[in-house]
């Protein structure tokens, strides 16, 4: 298979990245080529019935429900690009549609 | 104070290769400080170890080899590094890596590529590649990596040192850079097996904050043994193919030949989905990091990119401009695998395959094999710029080591031998939580195996 120009964009935008024009045929490219690389993953029978698997704790380990102090050493004014009065500050939405 | 004043000196003294990303001065003032403050009674008093720029530090800035996290100081520290500086170790800098762990030549940093301490126009492997290249230098006795598909095994397959990935829950992931939440470890990169044993022994052990690691105590030493008397040591067939570099595969059957010798039985056994673990590793884990890397946005921490005129732009602007090749192609195919209409065909067959790999191992174990041994990557250490522009050929040096991370099985590597001077690893896979067993087979081994030897 492979990934058109149109498809990196739109992946590009459902990722929010911002990908030049004069980087876009390179990309394409190789994301065709990883994705028909993996794509030999769906030629083996799994018959839909195998389980699939995550390591870890098989049951989730619940903390008490207690308030603890902050492990902050320091708060989000000393490593947020812009902070104000308590909040993030960020540019406005856009255009609201 | 002296020996801060050294271990500072030594690590300075490694600067043509690129492995550490703190500057000389902080590092001094931070290593005099901490010396200063270490506990005495700790069991690793004194004791550098330098930590891969992915896990988070109050001592020093953590930006995972990338310019989106370029002077970010974290307001908290990994679970590890508290266990590190309680047991009295002192930090020792943070060490070069590929962009958010992701790659295998440490040749994608945004801060240059580290040089292979034996031969500068290779690679150290990677991502861990900064801290294999300081402990391959002997800047450092230990250096802590992590190892989401090989990161810590690979590099320490190339530079001939050892690198442990423990069982996934061992160690806990708090402060830990997510990067592949179901596949990551911290793991440990060692001058010797008891060095990184003993690192590895420290950071384990449960923790509060991460509820993916296991409520267990920490992890026990076991003794050096005289023989492996009573081991049974499979040998997949899948990791041992025709086309394996001769010289990797003739230093493999030197270090079969010496367990056999110690006493170890020795047995073929088949890990058939073995083929299928690359590209399952490459659906699961870009995935997971299209995910993670979401929160890298401009708006909470690190730098912010100009040429915003809304907030949609500032996403996309930051983040564009922020990660590097491997990272944004790893979002976009995470992307892809996860959008409508493609999840089913990819992401939910890598999960069933993914479990068809972790049964694999179950089988082989549940026949009385007690530990897996096999090349830990195919070729030793390949040509800075060799694979760079082949996003499949570089993902296939992992080709060995995705398997205990899509199984969350404990493996290290440890050095076997030499091809022309350069460095092969040996890699053992254990038993989930018997990084015991693991360890001790690596002693008897070590011992015998003439690792600087032409193999």
């Amino acid at each position: 298979m492979s990934v058109s120009r149109d498809e990196v964009l739109r992946i590009a935008q459902l990722a929010e990245l911002d990908v030049d024009d004069d980087a876009l045929p390179e990309i394409a490219e190789q994301m065709s080529r990883i994705l028909d690389y993996v794509a030999q993953l769906s030629a083996i029978p799994t018959n839909g019935t195998v389980k699939t698997f995550v390591p870890g704790p098989d049951a989730m380990r619940f903390r008490p429900d207690e308030v603890a102090p902050s492990p902050l050493m320091f708060g989000p004014a000393q490593f947020a690009p812009a902070f104000k009065e308590g909040f993030f500050v960020v540019p406005k939405l856009g255009q609201f549609e | 104070m002296s020996d801060a004043r050294a271990v500072a000196d030594r690590l300075i003294k490694a600067k043509r290769l690129n492995a550490l990303l703190t500057p000389a001065k902080d590092l001094r003032k931070s290593l005099l400080a901490q010396a200063e403050a270490a506990r005495t009674t700790g069991v690793l008093y004194g004791m550098p170890v330098a930590v891969k720029d992915n896990i988070c530090t109050l001592e020093f800035t953590t930006t995972c080899g990338s310019k989106i996290l370029e002077g970010y100081q974290s307001p908290y520290e990994a679970t590890a590094i508290t266990k590190l500086k309680a047991a009295g170790a002192l930090i020792a800098g943070k060490t070069n890596c590929d962009e958010f762990a992701m790659g295998s030549s440490t040749e994608h940093s945004a801060y240059g590529r580290v040089i292979h301490p034996l031969d500068k126009a290779r690679v150290p492997g990677g991502s861990s590649g900064g801290s294999a290249a300081l402990v391959a230098a002997g800047a450092v006795p230990a250096a802590l990596g992590s190892d989401t598909g090989g990161s810590v095994r690979q590099p320490a397959a190339f530079c001939g040192v050892v690198g442990m990935k423990p069982t996934y829950g061992r160690v806990s992931r708090y402060g830990l850079v997510a990067f592949g939440s179901s596949l990551d470890q911290i793991g440990v990169l060692g001058r010797s097996v008891h060095d990184a044993a003993r690192v590895l022994s420290v950071i384990s052990g449960r923790d509060a904050r991460d509820s993916t690691c296991e409520d267990r105590d920490p992890l026990r030493l076991p003794t050096v043994p005289e023989s492996l008397q009573g081991f049974v040591i499979g040998l997949p067939k899948e990791y041992f193919p025709a086309e394996l570099d001769p010289a990797v595969k003739r230093a493999c059957d030197r270090a079969i030949r010496m367990m056999k010798e110690l006493g170890a039985a020795v047995r073929e056994v088949s890990l058939p989905h073995t083929p299928y673990a690359v590209p399952t590793y490459y659906v699961i884990a870009p995935a997971e990091a299209s995910s993670n890397l979401a929160r890298y946005d401009g708006v909470r921490y690190g730098p912010r990119f100009d040429g915003h005129q809304d907030l949609h732009a500032l996403y996309r602007t930051t983040r564009g401009q922020g990660f590097g090749p491997e990272v944004r192609r790893r979002i976009l195919v995470g992307t892809y695998v996860l959008s409508a209409g493609y999840y089913d065909a990819y992401y939910r067959r890598a999960q069933q395959m993914r479990a068809l790999i972790a049964q694999d191992f179950r089988n082989a174990f549940d026949r009385g094999v007690d530990l897996l041994f096999t090349p830990t990557v195919p070729a030793p250490a390949f040509k800075a710029g060799e694979k760079l522009s082949d996003p499949i050929a570089m993902y296939m040096s992992d080709i060995f080591t995705v398997t205990a991370n899509l199984a969350g099985l404990p493996a290290m590597s440890l050095p076997i031998g030499r091809v022309k001077g350069l460095p092969i690893g040996g890699q053992l896979i254990g038993q989930a939580f018997l990084e015991d067993e693991m360890i001790e087979a690596a002693y008897a081994l070590e011992r015998v195996v003439p690792a600087t030897d032409e193999a």
